[in-house]
Order: structure tokens, then C-alpha cells, then sequence
């Protein structure tokens, strides 16, 4: 079978798999922790608008960009070849007439889907209910778009680094929360060009910024939650990602065809 | 005849362990057992034959075509593996049809295909039951089904029959044999020389990585009788006994237990002395309380072929 009829049945079937695993209903059940506090928020903030709903949006894309889309990548990233081999089904794979770079690829683009479809879920109930009173102001429509696919952008970026990972390494989940929630929150603040070296400095610079508003009395000084330091411009960010996914996917699967896989007795 | 499965000078190391030893094979259509003893290689060999490896030394081909990311060599090989492990969270039919979309089968025919496997193994009862509520044999069954479903020339089985009850290795045996007289290429490998014996008489002795013999079932036990076998028998009076085969020709070496109730013998031709020692026994109105061959099992064997 060639390449992308090949990358499109390992999709399906793995799509199918993610589905049923208990990795997905806990992870699912997490998503459901910022519909819960946009709750509690919508109750606290019972008729008002305006400056408190940003700041709740912000609390909350920081909550999905700098935790929830770096663990969910970090798990089914890093799962795409190393569950295979630690859970020995690599042999129902590999010994069938498919390339094994479709394999990466196809686990890779079902589960990122399985992501897309949890992170998009939770994203759209939690905001809509902060934003409840402002339905009517066809601004918030848009920058939820933006929101949704800057998150798109994040799973792809992460997973497509932690499938990396995992194809090359055999502890692969301990180097990618060093790096997901400590090279990632520390390198984005460094000056220069090393804030570049972040995942996540290219998403946030596809946020929508509102810098604090000097003697505003607070104006919408939250904007440090989702602060850039020199942020790069929208297209460059979007170009970035997409060598960084292009790249790493690239990498994932040479390593995959050339490596041999043994398992631990 | 062409070698279906083609081994030349084949090493593989792990790390400092060597794990499969210059070894050359050929083998040919019908079933060929590969007998040795845990570690000696076998599951090496058969994951160098299907891909899951690549040799450090030497080359492996499948119908003269190379193995090692070679995925079109697939369409004609089916695998069964030696462990017991699957994507539990799924039922015995989506395992099946998920494992079958990877030829490229139409809808219809992938049910098809699945449903004829299923049928072959017995589990199409059972088919919609989660396979992490599959009972052993049960399990040894759905993936052998894995290994048939797309009709494959060639089989390869890594220990089938491991875990099966007697009437589940009667069932596989007769499967395995129906796919031999189908007109295919069966490999299976075992560790128990019976399970082996009864699926075929063709034999490759496999031990500590290298090939030690192979043949038809006749030859591999010239091979073993040429070794003598070691016969323990305790009874009330050893020496008695010894004293009445010190003539005995079939006998090479008679040596005492620590315990001075038993007698070790050792002879090439374990039948006849068997058939001597009841007489004996009974002349002599010797007591015997217990006889025991303490190396007739396939370690030994291999142990004697290799002159330890």
C-alpha cells in the first residue's frame, strides 16, 4: 500500500483506538475542569462584563496553552511509538504492508485530532459561558477563532515535538516535562532571539494583546498572563510552526524506519 | 527446490549478548519446527525473518526478496507473536478489521475476511467480547486469526501452542496442519519436542544462538541417541543390581548415588536396558523404589549435542 492511503487507515483505526483507551476519558475529564471554573466565574461575576470576562478568557488561555495542550501533547505524542513498544504491539504494525513512516504519521494525525476535538470542547463551553452576557458582540466570535487556532497550532507544534521524543528516547516522558513545563516556561522570557528556541513564544505571538493601560487604574493589565517579551510577527509565527511540525515529523519518521525497537525483558 | 525463507551467515547482538550466531538456513514449503530450549534464539530468528530486526551480520530474504523495511514482503507473511499481548480495549472483531485495513481491503471484504478468520479459530461467538475478558486459549486463538486473516503463503508462529489446553493445541495442530496442506510455508517454533513432533518431521535444532541440526524427525533422534541417556534407579539394593549389568554391552558407565540407594547408569540404548532392568529386577527380587531418566528433556539434549 502506498504512502497516503496507508496514513489514512492507521488514522482511522487508531482514531478508533483513542477513543476507547483510559487515557482519553481521564484526559477528557481534565478539560472539564475549566468549564467548571468558567461556573463558578459566571456565577461570581453574575451581570457584569467587560474587564473581569477578559481577565477570566486570559486565566483560562493560559490554563489551555501553557497546560493542558503541553500535557495532552507530552502523553499521546510521546505515545505514538513508545506505547507500541512498551506495550509489545509493535509486531502487529511493522509486520504489515504499510511504510513505517505511515505509522507516525497516521498515529500522529489521529491523535492530534483526538486532542483538537477534547481541547476545541472544553474551549467552547468555558468560553461562551465567561462570555455569556456578551453573545451579542461579534468581537468575541473572533477572537475565539483566534483562540481555537492558536490551540490547533500548539497540538500540532507539541505533539509533533514529543513524537520526536518518543521515537528516539526511552524515558521520553521525563524529558518532555522538563521541557514542556520547564524549558518552555523559562526560555519564553529570555531577551533576544533565545525566546525563539520556545514552542510557545510563536503561539503567543499569535494571541490578541491588550497591553496594560499605564495609569488605566488596571486598565486590562491581566496581558501579563500572556505576556511576550518581543513577540515575532503573526506570518513569521505561523511559517515557524510550521517548519517546527514539518521538521520534527520528518525526524520522527527516519528514526522510526531506521530504528530497531527491542523490547525489555 | 527455491528456499521460501532464505538465512545466510545471519548474526544478531544485543548489545555484548550474542543472540543468533552465523547462522545459515534454508527453509521450504510445508511445516518446519524450530525446536530449542528458552533463549536459544528462536524468537531472534523470527523477528530478523519478519522484519521486527536487522541482522548485524548477513542477509535474510523471503521469497528472495529482503525483509528489513520492506513492507510490500508482508502481503505474503503472517505473523504470530510469542507474547501474549494486544490493544485490550478492543473486541476480538475491531482487532481483526482494524489489523486488516492495513492491506487495503474494501469494507465488505475486510468483514469478510475477518468473519472467515474468526470462524476458523471458533471465536466467532465471542467476536464482540472485549479481548482483555478473552481467556488464555482464547487469546492464543485471535492471534493466530491475526497471522491468517489476509491469506498469507507463509506463517510464521512464534510458540503457538504456549498456554493452550490439550484440546486447544489439538484444535491449533489440526488448523496448522490444514494450512500445510493447503500448500504453504509454516515456521513454528517451540520449546517442547512433542508439540513439535506432532506437527511435523521436519526439524532445526536451535541452541545458545546457533543451529545445532537439522532434519527429518528420525535423524535429529540418531543425532540424540548417539549420546547416552542418564538412568537413575534407587532400589534396596544398588550394588546387587549394578553386580548384574557389569556385563551388559548397552551399558557405558555405572556410577553410585550419595544417598547408597541409588544407582546411575548410563547407555545408549535406553529401550533395551529398560527391557533388561524389569527382568533383573525381578530375578533378583530386588525392591525398586523409584526409576527416573533425570536428563530426558530437551535441555539435556542440547547440552549432549553440544558436548557439555
Amino acid at each position: 500500500m502506498t504512502a497516503a492511503p496507508a496514513v489514512r487507515q492507521v488514522f482511522a483505526f487508531f482514531g478508533f483506538l483513542g477513543r476507547r483507551t483510559g487515557k482519553t476519558r481521564v484526559f477528557a475529564v481534565l478539560g472539564l475542569i475549566p468549564v467548571a471554573l468558567a461556573v463558578v466565574v459566571r456565577i461570581f461575576l453574575h451581570g457584569r462584563a467587560g474587564l473581569m470576562a477578559d481577565v477570566s478568557t486570559e486565566i483560562l488561555m493560559v490554563f489551555f496553552l501553557q497546560f493542558y495542550i503541553v500535557i495532552l501533547a507530552l502523553f499521546y505524542g510521546t505515545s505514538v511509538t513508545a506505547e507500541e513498544v512498551e506495550n509489545r504491539t509493535l509486531c502487529y504494525l511493522i509486520t504489515r504492508p504499510i511504510p513505517k513512516p505511515a505509522i507516525v504519521l497516521g498515529k500522529f494525525a489521529a491523535y492530534t485530532a483526538l486532542m483538537f476535538a477534547m481541547v476545541s470542547l472544553s474551549l467552547t463551553l468555558s468560553y461562551f459561558i465567561i462570555n455569556a452576557v456578551r453573545l451579542g458582540d461579534p468581537a468575541i466570535y473572533w477572537t475565539f477563532l483566534r483562540y481555537l487556532g492558536v490551540l490547533g497550532l500548539g497540538i500540532l507544534a507539541y505533539t509533533a515535538f514529543f513524537t520526536f521524543l518518543g521515537t528516539i528516547l526511552k524515558r521520553a516522558i521525563i524529558v518532555g516535562l522538563v521541557f514542556g513545563f520547564g524549558w518552555e516556561n523559562v526560555i519564553q522570557y529570555f531577551p533576544g532571539s533565545t525566546q525563539r528556541f520556545s514552542i510557545v513564544h510563536y503561539l503567543k505571538s499569535l494571541l490578541p494583546y491588550h497591553p496594560p493601560v499605564v495609569g488605566g487604574g488596571g486598565g486590562r493589565g491581566v496581558a501579563l498572563l500572556l505576556f511576550r517579551l518581543e513577540p515575532t510577527k503573526p506570518l513569521v509565527a505561523v511559517l515557524a510552526l510550521a517548519v517546527i511540525v514539518a521538521a520534527l515529523l520528518a525526524l520522527a519518521c527516519w528514526a522510526f524506519r531506521i530504528k530497531e525497537y527491542l523490547y525489555e525483558e | 527446490m527455491t528456499a521460501v525463507i532464505a538465512a545466510k551467515s545471519l548474526s544478531k547482538w544485543y548489545g555484548n549478548v550474542l543472540g543468533l550466531n552465523d547462522v545459515t538456513l534454508e527453509i521450504e514449503d510445508g511445516i518446519t519446527g524450530l525446536l530449542g530450549p528458552n533463549g536459544a534464539g528462536k524468537s531472534t530468528f523470527m523477528k530478523l525473518i519478519t522484519g521486527q530486526m536487522k541482522p548485524n551480520i548477513g542477509a535474510v530474504t523471503v521469497r528472495g526478496r529482503k525483509v528489513w523495511n520492506n513492507p510490500e514482503v508482508f502481503w505474503g507473511i503472517g505473523f504470530c507473536p510469542e507474547q501474549d499481548v494486544f490493544y485490550e480495549d478492543i473486541t476480538g472483531w475491531e482487532f481483526l478489521t482494524g489489523l486488516l485495513r492495513f492491506y487495503g481491503y474494501a469494507p465488505s471484504e475486510i468483514k469478510d475476511r475477518a468473519a472467515r478468520a474468526l470462524d476458523v479459530v471458533d471465536l466467532t461467538h465471542d467476536k464482540d467480547r472485549l479481548i482483555r475478558g478473552y481467556s488464555r486459549g482464547m487469546r492464543q486463538r485471535i492471534k493466530f486469526a491475526q497471522a491468517v486473516a489476509h491469506d498469507p503463503g507463509i506463517l510464521i508462529l512464534d510458540e503457538p501452542l504456549s498456554g493452550l489446553d490439550p484440546l486447544g493445541k489439538r484444535k491449533l495442530i489440526k488448523l496448522i496442519k490444514g494450512f500445510r496442506d493447503q500448500g504453504r510455508t509454516v515456521l513454528v517454533s517451540s520449546h517442547v519436542l512433542p508439540e513439535i513432533e506432532a506437527l511435523t518431521s521436519r526439524i532445526v535444532l536451535i541452541h545458545q544462538g546457533k543451529i545445532l541440526a537439522q532434519g527429518d524427525i528420525p535423524y535429529i533422534r540418531e543425532l540424540i541417541e548417539a549420546h547416552p541417556h542418564q538412568i537413575s534407579v534407587r532400589s534396596s539394593d544398588p550394588r546387587a543390581l549394578a553386580a548384574r549389568f557389569v556385563g551388559d554391552r548397552s551399558i557405558q558407565k555405572m556410577t553410585f548415588g550419595a544417598d547408597g540407594r541409588t544407582l546411575v547408569v548410563e547407555t545408549h540404548k535406553r529401550d533395551e536396558f529398560f527391557g533388561r532392568l524389569t527382568g533383573v529386577v525381578l530375578e533378583a527380587g530386588l525392591e525398586v523404589d523409584e526409576i527416573s531418566s533425570p536428563d530426558d528433556n530437551l535441555q539435556s539434549v542440547f547440552e549432549y549435542l553440544v558436548g557439555k
